[in-house]
């Protein structure tokens, strides 16, 4: 049956994380087309990478999955290391001291990687940033496709990404911006590369009301969902929220939805409802005004993708360099730059509701154009094909 | 252009073909380019022991860098080759196997990372040593590589993999290395190039001067190069005495040291080491030269021989100088040891002095520096995109 594919992948499973949710999506979406395995750790947590499963032949979602043993967690002393290797004057031993206090450490999945990896037509790292990459593509180029999944941080900047950046068959990027972002940083457009994106999932049918029922949320409403944390810009959203609230005297809510990592403001129009399933949030999504986000640093926002795919447009920071072009692009979204011009977006949303929707029209357009399942698979699958016939 | 060339030994105490090919290609680009060199402190190939101080110098007026060698070959070397290319073992092995192979200059890939942006285009001599299989991975992006691979067991291990797909440009030396890297690992992506390489015009030879030295009348059959049974010198002599006993006539005069044990015969003349005008005289002198080496990257000797207008005998399974003469049409092949006696023959009998003209008008036209230089410009061009 076609192809054999190998994805190689940190962790497999019932696992929490994007990039691994996102490889476990592929591979059932690729299942139906090619003969496709995965190698992979017994880890289930990112940060200990803790041997929780077993290691050997594993099934999931009737998948052969192979698990190899995690020989070092993360060291405790990564943070450490992590300051020598991004500090700008570092070795390159601080370097590989970094990668290997990072983990997953596990030899046994890079010898089968080199042991077993030519047999297979193409295999798919996912990840450019952890060992099983680092080590892993170097051992099958001619075959390898790598879904870098990069941010703009400092690890980028290490010399040791510079072979997995130049040495595959293939780059498989999520968005435009992280190809023009690796593209800047690797000077290695010669690679064969092309933009993939993922796919996104929508169901058959939503029902805000169903949602501003269970809450209990009357009238417009703004959306945030992910972790209410920090580091998502989460601090920012909630002063300019104070900020427009003073000034405007209509009664909008801001909903928060996720897993709660710091104090949420305790005002009567800033309702924290938890982590929500799946229905729940789309039924969310298809009932709000816009979804806000005031978070700097991300490659591709799944939630960004799922409101454009439920018509409603995006509020995000200008200084996200990722999700503000591709608002741009999309025509879906509106970038603030200051406190003021969060307030003017919102009352702008909230005043002309034909405009809001007219926006996500846009987004649901471009999500149908470069984000769904059947297109993205016929990506992957011209990959595979054109690395066969280089290498045949 | 600023061109920074990565060899494992650089200097005038240093022998070797690759680093011979790595100095002329410093000194032809210099005539154009900003020329520096990286290197190691090493001399010889084996133990890369300390020879040259570490620290900035200058060659042919050549800015040089040299830096230690951390670890030169040690003990374990051979086991660990052993086991590495003929046993079983684990993908750690061959990483060991490279770094004490070595020469190993941790120094050398911290000057290459921090130095990178200093170059337009760096080029790195011979796939097989750590400076260029754990250096050309730091600097992809202004990479080219020369390889100078031959098909023997390292090119199969695993540190080699994408050292082939990594660099900008590959400049191989002959079109037989660049089919067998493509055939290999397939990465006729990257872009590449048959060097060759430039020769100087050959001193004229005194033919009847070295014959009357050593009291040679009768054809002259010569070898040039190290005597070893690694160069397949005791294979050409076991079919030199299978051409006599079949009534062949003339001497086979080897020149260059001596690593193995060869039983005294009259028409068998060892000279040894021999000086560059001995070289010529013997090359005037000569009726066919003889390069019996199963493994070869550029084949330099047959190059000279047709200087001097001498045609050659290789056989036909070393693809290198094989495809050499079937482009030059400077000789002839012989594709079994039953044959090596006709094909001399026929070369002595009938076709030596017609196909050694033909070496010889090839050479001047493939290995005019001018040509070398324009290909030399082309790579660095590649590697600086």
């Amino acid at each position: 049956m076609g192809d054999r594919v190998l994805v190689v992948v940190q962790r497999y499973g019932d696992v929490a994380g994007g990039a691994e949710t996102h490889a476990r999506e592929l591979v059932n979406r690729l299942r139906p087309h090619v003969s496709i395995d995965v190698a992979t750790t017994t880890a289930r947590d990112y940060w200990t990478w803790k041997n929780e499963l077993v290691a050997g032949e594993d099934r999931v979602d009737g998948v052969r999955v192979f698990r190899f043993m995690v020989d070092a967690g993360r060291a405790r002393d990564f943070r450490r290391h992590e300051r020598a290797a991004f500090r700008t004057e570092h070795s390159l031993a601080d370097e590989r001291a970094f990668i290997r206090a990072q983990g997953p450490h596990a030899p046994e999945l890079l010898e089968f990687v080199h042991r077993e990896g030519p047999g297979y037509d193409c295999v798919v790292f996912f990840t450019y940033i952890y060992a099983p990459t680092v080590y892993g593509v170097p051992l099958v180029p001619e075959r390898a496709v790598v879904v870098p999944t990069a941010h703009d941080e400092p690890a980028l900047a290490l010399a040791a990404y510079r072979p997995v950046f130049h040495a595959p068959r293939a780059l498989a990027f999520n968005t435009v911006e992280e190809r023009d972002m690796v593209h800047h940083r690797f000077g290695n457009q010669r690679v064969p590369h092309d933009v993939v994106g993922v796919g996104v999932d929508v169901p058959a049918r939503s029902d805000p009301d169903r949602f501003r029922q269970a809450h209990g949320i009357d009238g417009p409403y703004f959306l945030y969902v992910g972790r209410i944390v920090e580091s998502k810009g989460c601090p920012e959203l909630f002063d300019h929220w104070a900020r427009f609230a003073a000034r405007h005297d209509g009664h909008a809510t801001l909903v928060l939805a996720g897993h709660r990592e710091m104090a949420v403001p305790d005002r009567p129009d800033v309702r924290y409802i938890g982590t929500v399933s799946d229905a729940d949030k789309f039924d969310a999504l298809a009932g709000c005004t816009a979804l806000v986000y005031s978070g700097r640093l991300d490659s591709l926002s799944m939630v960004t993708l799922e409101a454009w795919a439920m018509g409603r447009p995006v509020v995000v920071s200008a200084r996200a360099p990722v999700l503000a072009s591709m608002s741009r692009r999309a025509g879906a979204g509106l970038p603030y730059g200051s406190a003021d011009e969060f307030a003017e977006v919102l009352e702008l949303l909230l005043e002309r509701p034909a405009l809001a929707a007219a926006l996500g029209e846009q987004g649901r357009a471009f999500v149908a154009r470069t984000y769904t399942w059947p297109g993205v698979v016929e990506k992957y699958l011209d990959l595979f094909a054109e690395i066969r016939a280089r290498n045949s | 252009m600023r061109v920074l060339i990565v060899v494992q030994r650089y200097g005038d105490e240093v022998v070797g073909g690759s680093e011979g090919h790595a100095r002329v290609a410093a000194r032809r680009l210099a005539a154009r380019h900003e020329v520096e060199i990286a290197t190691t402190t090493a001399v010889d190939f084996w133990s890369w022991a300390p020879y040259f101080p570490a620290g900035d110098t200058a060659v042919d007026g050549l800015p040089v860098h040299r830096f230690e060698v951390a670890t030169g070959r040690d003990d374990r070397f051979k086991e660990l080759e052993d086991a590495v290319l003929f046993g079983e073992h684990g993908l750690d092995a061959e990483l060991d196997w490279l770094r004490i192979q070595g020469p190993n200059a941790p120094e050398l890939y911290e000057f290459l990372d921090r130095s990178r942006r200093r170059y337009d285009a760096i080029v790195f001599y011979t796939y097989i040593y750590a400076p260029t299989a754990l250096g050309l991975p730091i600097v992809p992006e202004r990479a080219a590589l020369i390889p100078t691979a031959h098909d023997e067991l390292p090119l199969g291990l695993a540190p080699y993999r994408a050292l082939f797909h990594l660099p900008r440009a590959i400049g191989y030396l002959t079109p037989e290395e660049r089919a067998l890297v493509r055939g290999r690992f397939r990465n006729e992506e990257v872009p590449d190039l048959v060097l060759g390489i430039g020769l100087d015009p050959l001193p004229p030879g005194d033919a009847a001067g070295f014959r009357a030295r050593h009291e040679l009348a009768g054809p002259i059959v010569t070898y040039l190069g190290q005597v070893t049974a690694g160069k397949g010198c005791d294979e050409l002599v076991a079919d030199w005495i299978g051409y006599r006993e079949a009534g062949g006539a003339g001497t086979l005069v080897l020149a260059g040291s001596v690593g193995m044990d060869i039983a005294p015969r009259p028409d068998i003349r060892l000279l040894g080491r021999i000086s560059d005008a001995e070289k010529s005289d013997l090359l005037a002198a000569a009726d066919v030269l003889v390069h019996p080496s199963h493994l070869e990257s550029l084949g330099i000797v047959l190059l000279e021989a047709w200087q001097a207008g001498t045609p050659v005998l290789v056989p036909a399974w070393n693809a290198v100088t094989a495809g050499q003469v079937g482009r030059s049409g400077g000789g002839r092949t012989y594709a079994t040891h039953g044959a090596f006696a006709t094909e001399l023959a026929a070369l002595l009998d009938r076709e030596g002095a017609e196909r050694g003209a033909a070496g010889r008008a090839w050479v001047a036209e493939e290995c005019a520096w001018p040509r070398f230089d324009e290909r030399l410009d082309a790579l660095v061009e590649l590697a600086h995109g």
